[in-house]
């Protein structure tokens, strides 16, 4: 993009840049509205994964769909191949401020490691049967460590008679997810000050996709506790 | 002047020199009737779910030392049964909510009573 910028730049020279800048990066995106804009409720949210959109053709309820008006997608939201809800989550979770590329640089970077650590190791493997257990793709890691890091049970604070139990119970799927990501992002900010943290993301989630590490230990002592617990277990309906 | 104003007044009930006695006239305050509707507060599910698989599940977890790829199956069982009982609550919330009414089912809703009481008013 930066580079379009440059070949633009030489095309008209005799526009002042700060003026030229806003123009191209809105014939960019191709944006009809300006940014900050909301959209009143009835508009519905854009459906832009081939395969939702297959699943809708499906159960023929694209026609109902159609006549309805539509938010436009944001810039994130593709139906490139190499799109994953997951990883999107990840990087806003990841985000500070609202710099969003810092933080798409820094996910990517972690994959990177990762994806280094993991062709390390498979050269490092003798036998064909040992490399062909290393998984390769950062992204299949990142899944497994996520799915390995997800809590089963919570713990949720139930008075009664005055004294505050924790009640265990069961836990829904965005919740245990959420709690996945932050616990995962926790194990890599406790970290030395000269790691920065693409590495230490990488190794956590390794580790997590290996079933060890700090955020394993830390999914598996709520689940102690919740066992500890259980006795108060039926608390939770009454 | 004084004490015929105080004779004139009703019987203090906070008093202790002149106490209730019984028996104690009624006064109707309210018309003795129902309310047109009903609340909600007994519509609350008091459903203890999913107990029996968590159960099953501490104690495989207690048994393979919290490692969850030993215990798949009763891990499976719990989310699939607290999956199911979502499913059913938001179900219901949903119909509760729109109080939408089925003909011939039993046990109703206070919405969907409401409903009814409010088509057909109870006459007096």
């Amino acid at each position: 993009m930066a580079n379009n910028m440059r070949i633009l730049n030489k095309c008209i020279p005799w526009y002042p840049s700060s003026y030229l800048l806003p123009r191209i990066s809105g014939v960019l995106q191709s944006r009809e509205y300006s940014r900050p804009t909301s959209f009143p409720d009835y508009f519905q949210n854009p459906i832009f994964r081939k395969e939702d959109q297959a699943k809708l053709i499906e159960s023929s309820e694209l026609t109902k769909i159609a006549a309805l008006p539509m938010k436009p997608p944001a810039v994130y939201e593709t139906s490139s191949v190499y799109h994953d809800p997951l990883v999107n989550k990840l990087i806003n979770h990841v985000m500070e401020m609202g710099k969003k590329q810092l933080a798409r640089s820094l996910v990517e970077k972690s994959f990177e490691n990762i994806k280094r650590a993991q062709i390390e190791r498979y050269h490092l493997a003798s036998t064909p049967e040992a490399k062909a257990k290393i998984e390769l793709d950062p992204k299949k890691i990142l899944h497994k460590a996520i799915e390995n890091a997800k809590p089963l049970l919570q713990l949720q604070p139930i008075k009664r008679g005055g004294i505050t139990y924790q009640v265990p119970g069961p836990i829904t799927e965005k919740r245990s997810l959420f709690l996945a990501i932050k616990w995962l992002l926790e194990a890599t900010y406790e970290k030395e000050r000269t790691v920065h943290f693409p590495k230490q993301f990488a190794w956590e989630l390794l580790d997590a996709a290996n079933n060890t590490g700090k955020v394993i230990k830390r999914k598996q002592d709520l689940h102690r506790l919740c066992e500890a617990n259980r006795a108060y277990a039926h608390y939770r309906w009454q | 002047m004084r004490l015929n104003y105080t004779l004139l007044a009703g019987p203090s009930q906070k008093s202790a020199r002149r106490p209730q006695r019984e028996p104690v006239p009624f006064k109707q305050l309210l018309p003795l009737e129902l309310k047109k509707t009903v609340s909600g507060k007994g519509d609350k599910l008091k459903e203890a779910a999913c107990m029996q698989e968590m159960a099953v599940m501490f104690a495989c977890f207690k048994k393979s030392e919290f490692d969850q790829s030993a215990c798949l199956k009763e891990v499976a069982a719990f989310q699939g049964c607290f999956k199911d009982y979502s499913e059913r609550m938001n179900a219901q919330r949903e119909q509760g909510k729109k109080g939408i009414l089925v003909p011939g089912e039993q046990k109703l809703t206070h919405r969907q009573l409401n409903q009814l009481l409010k088509a057909f008013p109870p006459k007096k």
